[in-house]
């Protein structure tokens, strides 16, 4: 009877010693597990680095990046609602570029309000309808660049907020925009007390039914000029109905240049809907 | 940990109870009868060669019962991680088919073994075809219908007294299904009185097992105990970022009253968590230089974290009465009840959060351009993208593992953000709890002519759910669909799992996403008569079956709010069947035997519902399948040689199958019922046993068939949404049954001298399909028929992917060792693929995607990644030892 006895612990004693192999700790991230960690700091501000192109940004086209540039940034937009698709926008306060990454789900990593350096060397940098960009090369004009490589420039820094990280988007008026101002695009901002000109109660952001060229347009008017909204059948508010009232909204203000006419239209990126702030509850 | 805490708990008081019962007096008695006295007489003729292989039941050797090989070779699981994802239950063990025949067939006896590396099923048949049952009472996945060899995992000396019968044999103790039938012996004074102790160390799903078993045999009290016990082990198995850790207890008690009566009570448990291999498709094996990549795992704080890990514990407790009413006549009463656990965790993404797989086809080269076409020029930027996605591949062995250090980075991100959990680890529940009760009668009317009768009633509530395993440092997680979010906007009902919770918020542990439970009710009446003269026997049963199934939801789901909460409704079925079987032994030599039955069955409720994760519906055209089996055998005995070939066809009709995939063109995760199906098995099965000398023997063992549908499939397609319902074809007809070579061989030499023995065999395997893909073969997706060079319309339906064939070579060596005072140690060394033929595909799964990409505007174009072009393959295991020491004291 001993003997079985004894067996029997000995195997019990070894389960207990080595049940639930499958119980992990959290990582600590004294380093994130994404970039490289080894790149220094910021020698460039993205306002120098759009002046220092901007004849390559304003003639849509692209030039490699072949100095010592690091820049940083706040990621200001992002993919967070599938309407802004595989790119984000960074804002360093004396500017905002747009960075295209050949990846989905770039939020993951680049919430919004984390700080990153870019080490620009080895990168393109060009206008896509004449806003700049930092990417790859695609059909000769500025395109993604690959997740691999996006990887291997970028860094992570601090924690995610932009309050922490003393972003905040500037309020611009009718007036701003009466202006050219091409060369500060794209930009960061707040747009106080608009409305949807669609907005009917049962129109939706971006339904199938209305695609057209991939998106639905949307429009708001500020001091009567028109500024679209593009927004992607693919975001998760796509289906949900307009908003109806008056809502001050933040984004990123862009143009866009028609290769043909070369007119010029006012757009508004829009990250998500936590972006449109109703007025009424303010 | 409290799991498995319970676990012990309820084993240390199961040991106590055992302990202070056992008693030391040992007299060892046999009541068992000869299982088939009658067969005896005919399968004398057929007696196994002298040359014994290897005695597998006293040496102890666990694995050389298929047992083991099924329980641990359950891998063929869809690799999956979407949320609505169906096939997570393929996980089901689907291995080898066991041995279950008569015990005297050397080509059934054998080939559940030799051909195991090659998980190989006799004739193909599914498991479901296959009745395992203990002391009368049917184990059978109620609602799958096969047997789960994890509930007797490590059990091999509890569960080695079996008996068994093929289809056309009359069993005796229960209906055999066409797979056959097989009855686990489990009362207390059937085990070998003393202690026996075996040692396993081996590189395969476990590195080591220790065993023990000790019965007290029959006491002069009328009272026999046995416990037997082992534990199953792999910090990390064969195949990288798996681990094995598995308990097996086995407990049975037995007093016999009297010349008449006895009652026996025994329990059983294996409680294991184990970590699964995914399959992977040719690229990534060549990309990783290895067919064992398993891409399920990947580091966490430098650790190993395998993302499908499957708990599962299935306690079963079983009665039985038996009643020697007189000499002619027996009653075997047994009452079973079982309370299951199983669970299999899946990793989840939400949001627009990145598909984590690290094989996922966009990370593949060749979803850079169509590295198909070989007269494709790739442009300077699609070349530079290949180079980029294989160097990526090839830097490192983490890129081609999950990251689940980025996985939580990515959650600490969104709680910064007040998002939502963007990855997370689900746990996908189906648990059981069963009560069966069989009564068999077994009676002698002469040394001619026997009957046995029974009935076994069971009800079986399968709870079907899933759980928040690990929100993995996420502060948040909604119980909304995401597909549906995109669809129909936050504010709809759509995207609700659980309307009369709505947006709920879900904590480590919680139910979420779908919640139900399927009852399923059997009855079974079967009669046997067999009458045996010295040189026929005929024997013929009858059985018929009642079946109820119904579906409970417990949550009311936001896209079916009307069908998902509250009863299906019940669905009958009334089935059954006759067959008969007749055995002509010709003179000394030759005997003919043939044998035919019909029968209906049931569907399996598994397959009875469509998308049962949010519905309450039957599938259209459910109705019973309909079963038609013939055979013919003949045996020579001829000085040293004894021979078997054996010709069978079974045709099943009006088959009922589902499965669940990602469908491209509504992009939104599809549910397709299929019914109408029909599948036919035919072939030859070939045995030769050729002994040289009274150590020296030769065997040849074939199986050569075919298994394949001969309909086409009436689909039923409906997305997770709801919103997309269709019907259409499935041109099924021609596909064949995957998973197992339909040509088998082997060719074997046994030698024993001095206690030592020997044996080699050299097996040839073809013809492994893998399995077919419904989705591409849908009408809609074969699209219209083609004219070819003869001016014929031809459809252009997909071929089946195929592995080719090859060559293993096994061999075992074996010494038993008589020690003082009548121990014994027996040492066997096993050796597989000894060749390391790596080459060799068991299954896989062609994928349910295409190579058309559906846009907006309803346009199409050609996908660059060819999907049709890269199934997912499961590779048979490398060169591989199995040392078992065993010790009988």
């Amino acid at each position: 009877m001993k003997t079985i006895k004894n067996i029997l612990i000995l195997g019990l004693v070894l389960i207990t010693a080595t049940s639930c192999m499958n119980d992990f700790d959290e990582p600590d991230f004294k380093n994130p597990p994404y970039g490289n960690n080894s790149l220094g700091n910021a020698n460039t501000t993205i306002a120098d680095l759009k002046k220092e192109y901007a004849s390559v940004i304003s003639a849509s086209s692209v030039q490699e990046i072949t100095d010592d540039i690091i820049i940083e940034g706040v990621v200001v937009s992002n993919d967070i609602s599938g309407n802004v698709y595989k790119q984000f926008v960074i804002d360093d306060g004396s500017g905002a570029i747009i960075v295209g990454v050949n990846d989905t789900g770039l939020y993951a990593m680049l919430a919004l309000g984390q700080k990153i350096v870019l080490n620009c060397k080895g990168l393109h940098i060009g206008g896509y309808g004449k806003l700049a960009q930092i990417g790859g090369l695609y059909n000769g004009g500025i395109g993604r660049m690959s997740a691999q490589v996006f990887e291997e420039h970028v860094k992570l820094t601090g924690e995610a907020s932009l309050e922490a990280n003393g972003i905040s988007p500037e309020i611009i008026d009718g007036e701003y925009i009466k202006k050219e101002n091409l060369e500060y695009l794209p930009k960061y901002v707040r747009i106080n007390n608009v409305h949807f000109e669609e907005a009917d109660g049962f129109t939706k952001y971006a339904p199938e039914e209305e695609v057209y060229n991939n998106v639905v347009e949307r429009t708001i008017k500020l001091d009567g000029t028109s500024i679209v909204f593009r927004l992607s059948p693919y975001a998760n508010f796509a289906e949900d109905i307009m908003y109806t009232g008056n809502f001050d909204v933040v984004g990123i203000l862009t143009r866009f240049t028609s290769r043909n006419s070369n007119s010029v239209t006012w757009q508004f990126m829009l990250t998500s809907l936590d972006d449109i702030i109703p007025v009424e509850q303010q | 940990m409290s799991t498995f805490s319970k676990y012990l708990a309820m084993l240390l008081c199961s040991i106590r109870i055992f302990t202070s019962y056992a008693q030391t007096t040992e007299v060892n008695t046999n009541l068992n009868r000869a299982p088939f006295n009658s067969n005896a007489a005919v399968n004398k003729e057929i007696k196994k060669d002298p040359v014994k292989r290897l005695p597998m039941d006293t040496l102890l050797l666990g694995e050389t019962s298929a047992i083991v090989n099924i329980a641990t070779n359950d891998d063929k699981d869809a690799f999956t991680f979407s949320e609505g994802q169906l096939n997570e239950d393929e996980d089901v063990i689907q291995g080898s088919s066991a041995i279950t025949s008569s015990n005297d067939d050397y080509f059934l006896s054998e080939v559940g073994y030799l051909f195991s590396p090659m998980r190989f099923r006799i004739r193909a048949y599914d498991n479901q075809y296959n009745n395992v049952y203990a002391n009368g009472v049917l184990l059978n996945d109620a609602e799958r219908g096969n047997f789960s060899y994890g509930m007797i995992g490590g059990l091999n000396d509890a569960t080695r007294n079996r008996e068994g019968a093929t289809y056309l044999e009359n069993a005796g103790f229960g209906h055999s299904d066409i797979a056959g039938a097989s009855n686990i012996n489990m009362r207390a004074s059937q085990y070998a009185a003393g202690h026996k102790l075996s040692l396993v160390g081996c590189n395969r799903n476990y590195l080591a097992r220790i065993m023990y078993t000790y019965s007290t045999g029959l006491m002069n009290n009328g009272w026999a105990f046995t416990g037997s016990a082992s534990y199953r082990w792999a910090n990390e198995g064969v195949i990288e970022g798996t681990f094995y850790n598995s308990l097996g207890y086995f407990f049975s008690a037995q007093k016999i009253i009297n010349d008449k009566h006895s009652i026996s009570v025994s329990h059983w448990g294996s409680p294991t968590e184990r970590a699964q291999q995914g399959a992977a498709t040719e690229e990534a094996y060549w990309l990783a230089n290895s067919h064992y990549y398993n891409p399920n795992w990947g580091y966490q704080n430098g650790e190993k974290r395998n993302a499908r890990v499957v708990t599962s514990y299935e306690p079963t407790i079983l009665f039985t009465w038996d009643w020697q009413i007189d000499r002619e006549t027996k009653l075997t009463t047994s009452v079973a009840g079982k309370y299951s656990n199983y669970g299999t965790t899946a990793l989840g993404w939400n949001g627009n959060a990145a598909d984590p797989r690290p094989n996922y086809y966009k990370k593949m080269p060749s979803a850079a351009y169509d590295v198909w076409d070989l007269n494709y020029e790739p442009t300077e930027d699609e070349l530079a993208t290949w180079w980029e996605s294989y160097n990526y591949w090839k830097a490192s062995k983490a890129n081609r593992q999950l990251d689940w250090d980025y996985m939580y980075f990515a959650n600490r991100q969104s709680n910064a953000n007040g998002g939502e959990a963007l990855y997370y680890v689900e746990e996908r529940h189906n648990d059981q709890l069963m009560l069966s009760l069989a009564s068999i009668l077994n009676h002698e009317f002469n040394n001619h002519s026997k009957i046995a009768a029974g009935i076994n009633l069971s009800t079986n509530k399968g709870m079907h759910y899933k759980t928040m395993s690990d929100l993995m440092g996420a502060d948040r997680y909604t119980d909304i669909d995401k597909f549906s979010v995109r669809d129909f906007g936050y504010e709809s009902d759509y995207i609700q799992n659980d309307m009369d919770n709505p947006n709920r918020k879900i904590e480590e542990g919680d139910v979420f996403g779908y919640d139900y439970d399927i009852y399923v009710n059997k009855m079974n009446l079967f009669g046997q008569y067999t009458y045996s003269e010295s040189n026929f026997q005929i024997s013929a049963e009858a059985h018929i079956d009642g079946t109820t199934m119904e579906r409970y939801g417990n949550m009311r789901n936001g896209r079916a709010k009307d069908n998902s909460k509250g009863s299906s409704g019940t669905a009958k079925f009334l089935a059954g069947g006759a067959k008969l079987a007749a055995l002509w032994n010709i003179n000394g030599n030759n005997m003919i035997s043939f044998g035919f039955g019909l029968q209906e069955r049931a569907p399996v409720a598994y397959n009875a519902f469509v998308a049962p994760r949010m519905r309450n519906d039957y599938i259209n055209g459910l109705c019973n399948e309909r079963i038609w089996h013939q055979e013919f055998a003949y045996r020579l005995s001829y000085g040293p040689i004894t021979a078997k070939i054996a010709a069978y066809y079974t045709l099943i009709n009006n088959i009922t199958k589902q499965t669940g995939f990602y469908n491209d063109a509504e992009s939104t995760f599809t549910y397709l019922a299929m019914s109408g199906l029909a599948k036919r098995h035919y072939g030859i099965e070939a045995a030769i046993n050729y002994n040289v000398t009274s150590a020296l023997a030769f065997n040849f063992v074939a199986s050569i068939g075919n298994a394949e549908y001969t309909k086409d499939a009436n689909g039923f397609l409906i997305s997770e949404n709801a919103q997309f319902v269709k019907e259409d074809v499935v041109y099924m007809d021609g596909a064949h049954l995957d998973g197992t070579p339909l040509t088998a061989l082997s060719f074997g030499v046994d030698y024993n001298t001095n206690g030592w023995y020997l044996s080699a065999n050299a097996n040839y395997y073809d013809r492994v399909y893998i399995s077919a893909s419904p989705y591409a073969r849908l009408a809609d997706v074969v699209g219209d028929p083609v004219i070819d060079q003869n001016g014929n319309e031809i459809l252009n339906i997909p071929s089946q992917f195929k592995g080719e064939g090859g060559f293993m070579l096994d061999a075992s060596i074996g010494k038993s060792i008589n020690l003082r005072g009548g121990k014994r140690l027996n040492i066997n060394l096993s050796l597989n693929n000894i060749l390391n033929n790596r080459d060799m595909i068991t299954g896989g799964y062609e994928q349910n995607r295409g190579d058309i990409k559906y846009n907006l505007d309803n346009t199409t174009d050609a996908r660059i990644y060819k999907f049709t072009k890269n199934p997912n393959l499961y590779y048979a295991s490398a060169f591989n030892a199995y040392l078992n020491i065993g010790l009988r004291f």
